[in-house]
């Protein structure tokens, strides 16, 4: 990842060395940076380690148990591994988070880049961004509540669909449909989200290009292709590894939507593994199994670092400079 | 000179629209229509019955019922969790941006082995689910009387922003070109004070972006804020909610009071928003990824 | 890249060792126990509630409360948690902090510190005198309500005193002309039962009203249906070779069922809506019967016209009621067990607890304070000798998830014929028992 900042052909011209120089040749500059690096990094990572790697060191750790949380943990070596390996259900799981993760990203990433190439050229184009971002601010909880009501068969969705002549409309909420209603809703606040991010880093295109490309002649697709797409790739491919990362996690969504009112967990078909670490660590009924919603953690968590390296190969090229 | 500084200004006419344009910038339109849409009816909701909005969920309020107002907030307890939810936001937020700006700083500007490893370190914590710190942090946190305290759930927001915020703010000030930085060590400035007097003024707009996430995840944030939170004078907004429609299960919901409660929890989300919306929007990468 | 993976090891180790530490420290925290001396004027305990401060039964607690405090001079430091209550009571026990008394329902209380041996016997609470009654408490609740319960993890089903009690059914409205008519008298057999979905469909008000997504509610058919055949729930979902949904009984209670489902004899888009939706359209009359816990007469009781009539049925061809106890639990790490052990005592006096019937307008434990009159089918139900828990108590939790929740979805939605519903929760459930190893 943080290939991302070295790769940077700007950033080793900026800071003018490289690593491997001897220490003779460094500049003042430099020789400050050594020093303050790690007074200024302390704090950080003295909270991160406390807060965020001892835990998770811990959770690693039962992951070897039995946990309840409660009772003394019983040693169960690679058993809660074993029983992820052969669970079908979290096979599912993994099926739907790469599913979630790859065609839900294609879409997003899709519709993303077509706003901007829109929104580039539209009147208005800052209020449509924040209205568009809006989304994102909201709790899954909201989109739960709203559902229900917008997509009900008699609801205001299927009204307008009858008005246009659909006279069968999909059963919107239908356990069938729970894991198209949760991309959907998805797609729909991540798209608002990763269009302002990359409009901003489009913004920082220079005008003039996008003038001599009108000069020779480009129209709005050829202007994206050529100008905006080069251009904002490093914002681009960073937005990939942000959906990448974060995506993994959601099961908020997942459970508003289909979740029973009195706590239960929807049906498996439709869990991510995010939803298997949550059943498994606070289960409606009966104990939870802290071991193994970690190790299914844990085995997500290789999951999102393989894609992340994926990603990023196929995503790196030389920066363009401008 | 590496940033070379955009021209901001667009010819605001365009001379040629295509057709497959056009047609994005209606379906632009009608999804901006959209969500307006949802806000107000979730507003005008708000201010109806609780049967009204059951059997007829598209009227319009009748004889506006501003007592479902008061009724979320003293009732539902939601005045006293939005200002719980105000204060652990802002706070998280606050501090997570001091805590990560200087460390981001250090890791966007040398490179060695273990600014690389310490920087792939925050980037794979992106990736843990939360689920998994809940017992961890709880056990943890008691062991020092941080439970059942806003001071301890902003504790563990601040640890759970860091990741996003190092792995932001790194790319910020990666942009930041260094000429400005061996000027002011040049004129003898100290560390810290080039760090506070030219840096993050010229990484002002990634601070701010960093902060404004920061309030966000803060205040729509549920489990920690469940499994940490108890006492009534405690419990953020989103937990209020939780209990709020937990009611409907044994006891019944007035959901004129419950749409209500959603439009709490959404109105902070947008005054914030227009105040500074545009502004995030616009330097919200000023340096991501450069 | 490799050299990353090793430093991120190295992190790993040393934070493993860090969280060890605590780790071990969190489990070697003993239970306090405390003397049973009896508390005194002066004394105080915590109380966390299941409910909001504005719901009913909290009114009837906080009144109770203050009756406590006034006469015997012990402070009860009350937090009106809702239910996240039962997600805050097992960290609360893990960091060795918990309140010293709290409630929900008995499955809940079993599940998250019952199961894990955290759960304080509160068989000498039975053996306490009512305030002002000279009676014992175990002489004012019926023993089956306790044995009812699964066992704990010590052998106990006395985890939880209880002070409402629910049964599980099907309600419908008595003063529908529509159901007088297709029912004169509760149906004995399950075709009797259809043969009433059928006149009610003639008459074109849908029979069943229900709650597409929740397999709990609509599972209650089978529950009872596998009841009804002679066919043990938990003995069938525990057995690793599958070969006991093989049985005749298991067979006629998912058939039952599925006429239910192929007759149409549900509301037509029970399929796509989510809760509240349909428990609404039973309220307003336009279906006839719902299965719910007997608390649904609350839920509803803001929706329902003037003329409605509660009156609910068991499932044709059984007799005992699936019932639901909601009552006060004492976590073994509490520190003022004596003051809390007090304090549920006192609310069993029939003054106090009486305000769960004539104000929550719930069924209370004691079977001499008469329950609201909307109730009164479902108090006879549960007068009956003994009674038993719903399967969400008794099959595993994993399973309930696992193997059992998206099969049911689909048969209940149709996808899955009865035969195929039983082959595929046979060998779901066999792959099931094979990861468990």
């Amino acid at each position: 990842m943080n290939a991302l900042i070295t790769e940077s052909t700007r950033l080793r011209k900026v800071v003018g060395d490289s690593p491997r120089r001897g220490k003779r040749s460094q500049s003042p500059l430099e020789r400050q940076h050594r020093r303050t690096f790690w007074p200024f990094a302390a704090p950080a990572l003295i909270l991160y380690t406390v807060l965020f790697l001892v835990p998770i060191g811990f959770a690693a750790y039962t992951s070897f148990y039995k946990w309840d949380g409660l009772s003394p943990m019983k040693d169960r070596g690679l058993n809660n591994y074993r029983i992820l390996w052969r669970d079908p259900v979290f096979h599912t799981a993994l099926t739907n988070t790469l599913e979630i993760l790859i065609v839900g990203g294609v879409v997003t990433f899709a519709l993303a880049l077509a706003l901007t190439m829109v929104l580039r050229e539209m009147r208005h184009r800052l209020f449509a961004r924040s209205v568009l971002f809006f989304p994102t601010l909201v709790n899954a909880m909201v989109f739960g509540i709203l559902a229900g009501f917008l997509f009900s068969p008699s609801g205001p969705v299927n009204e307008v669909l009858h008005w246009l002549g659909v006279r069968t409309p999909p059963q919107w909420l239908s356990t069938d449909n729970l894991l198209p209603m949760v991309m959907g809703t998805l797609i729909w606040t991540a798209t608002g989200f990763y269009t302002a991010i990359i409009m901003a880093g489009v913004d920082q295109i220079p005008q003039y290009l996008y003038e001599a490309a009108e000069l020779d002649g480009c129209n709005a697709w050829q202007r994206f292709r050529n100008v905006t797409l080069p251009m904002a790739w490093d914002v681009i491919s960073v937005c990939a590894v942000l959906w990448t990362v974060s995506t993994v996690n959601i099961f908020q969504l997942i459970l508003v939507f289909g979740g029973t009112s009195a706590g239960g967990l929807p049906p498996s078909n439709s869990w991510n593994t995010a939803v298997y670490v949550y059943g498994e660590a606070f289960p409606q009924q009966g104990a939870p199994e802290l071991g193994l919603a970690t190790a299914a953690a844990l085995v997500t968590l290789l999951l999102v670092a393989i894609v992340t390296v994926l990603l990023r190969r196929v995503l790196r090229r030389e920066r363009i400079e401008y | 000179m590496t940033i070379a500084l955009p021209t901001r200004g667009r010819s605001s006419r365009r001379k040629k629209t295509g057709p497959a344009v056009r047609i994005g910038t209606w379906l632009v339109w009608l999804v901006v229509a959209a969500d307006i849409g949802l806000l107000l009816w979730t507003f005008a909701s708000s201010l109806r019955g609780s049967n009204a909005v059951l059997n007829h969920p598209f009227g319009l309020p009748t004889s506006p019922k501003i007592g479902n107002y008061a009724k979320a907030l003293s009732d539902g307890g939601f005045g006293r969790a939005a200002l719980n939810s105000i204060f652990v936001a802002l706070a998280s937020a606050a501090l997570v941006v001091v805590v990560a700006a200087p460390c981001a700083y250090v890791l966007a500007r040398r490179r060695t082995r273990t600014t690389s490893a310490l920087t792939m370190m925050f980037v794979l914590g992106l990736g843990v689910p939360g689920q998994v710190l809940v017992i961890p942090l709880f056990v943890g946190l008691s062991k020092v009387n941080l439970t059942d305290s806003l001071y301890g759930l902003i504790l563990v927001y601040v640890g759970l922003a860091l990741p996003f915020t190092v792995y932001l703010l790194t790319g910020f000030f990666a942009g930041v070109p260094a000429v400005l930085e061996e000027a002011a060590v040049l004129d003898g400035a100290g560390p810290v004070q080039t760090f506070v007097k030219v840096i993050v003024p010229v990484a002002r707009g990634g601070l701010i972006t960093a902060f404004v996430f920061q309030v966000i995840n803060g205040w729509n944030e549920t489990l920690f804020a469940i499994v940490l939170l108890h006492s009534q004078d405690k419990i953020t907004l989103p937990v209020a909610m939780v209990n709020f429609l937990a009611t409907e299960q044994y006891s019944g919901q007035d959901w004129g009071v419950m749409f209500a409660g959603v439009c709490i929890l959404l109105a902070p989300m947008l005054a914030l928003f227009s105040w500074i919306g545009s502004r995030i929007i616009q330097g919200m990468t000023v340096g991501i990824g450069k | 890249m490799v050299s990353t993976s090793k430093t991120s090891r190295r992190v790993l180790g040393i934070a493993t060792a860090a969280a060890l530490a605590l780790g071990m420290a969190a489990c070697s925290s003993t239970s306090t126990t405390a003397g049973s001396g009896g508390a005194k004027s002066g004394d105080s305990f915590t109380y966390w509630s299941m409910w909001n401060k504005t719901e009913p039964q909290a009114k009837v607690l906080q009144s109770a409360i203050t009756a406590f405090t006034a006469q015997t001079g012990i402070k009860v430091d009350v937090t009106w948690a809702g239910r996240t209550v039962t997600k805050q009571i097992g960290p609360a026990v893990a960091a060795g902090d918990p309140p010293d008394l709290w409630d929900q329902n008995a499955g809940t209380v079993l599940s998250t510190l019952g199961s894990e041996g955290q759960a304080l016997d509160l068989t000498p609470v039975l053996g306490m005198t009512v305030p002002g009654e000279n009676v014992k408490v175990g002489s004012v609740i019926p023993a089956k309500y306790l044995t009812s319960q699964p066992k704990d993890s010590d052998g106990t089903s006395n985890y939880v005193i209880p002070y409402e009690v629910t049964a599980e059914g099907i309600f419908y409205n008595a003063a529908d002309p529509n159901i007088k008519a297709a029912m004169p008298t509760p149906p004995t057999s399950w075709a009797q039962f259809i043969s009433v979905c059928a006149a009610l469909k003639s008459k074109s008000e849908p029979c069943i009203a229900s709650e597409g997504e929740d397999s709990w509610t609509n599972g209650l058919y089978l529950d009872y249906e596998l009841l009804a055949n002679g066919v043990n729930w938990s003995a069938l979902a525990a057995d690793r070779t599958g070969a006991a949904w093989d049985a005749p009984g298991v067979a006629t209670a998912v058939n039952d069922m599925d006429q239910l489902v192929s007759g149409g004899y549900i509301v037509p888009t029970y399929t796509a809506t989510k809760y509240p939706a349909q428990e609404t359209n039973w309220a307003n009359g336009r279906a006839g019967f719902y299965m719910d816990g007997s608390y649904v007469t609350a839920e509803v009781s803001k929706e329902i016209p003037a003329t409605w009539r509660t009156g609910m049925i068991l499932p044709p061809g059984v007799t005992q009621a699936d019932a639901g106890t909601f009552g006060f639990s004492i976590p073994k790490k509490a520190k003022n067990i004596s003051a809390a052990e007090q304090f549920i005592a006192f609310f069993m006096q029939k003054s106090q607890l009486a305000g769960i019937s004539t104000v929550a307008d719930n069924i209370t434990s004691r079977p001499d304070i008469a329950a609201p009159p909307e109730l009164a089918a479902v108090q006879q139900a549960l007068s009956a000798p003994t009674l038993r828990v719903d399967f969400s108590n008794t099959i595993p939790s994993d399973y309930y998830n696992k193997v059992y929740n998206q099969n049911f979805l689909d048969f209940w939605h149709g996808k899955l014929t009865a035969a195929q519903f039983i082959a595929k929760m046979k060998s779901d459930q066999i792959a099931y028992w094979q990861t468990q190893g």
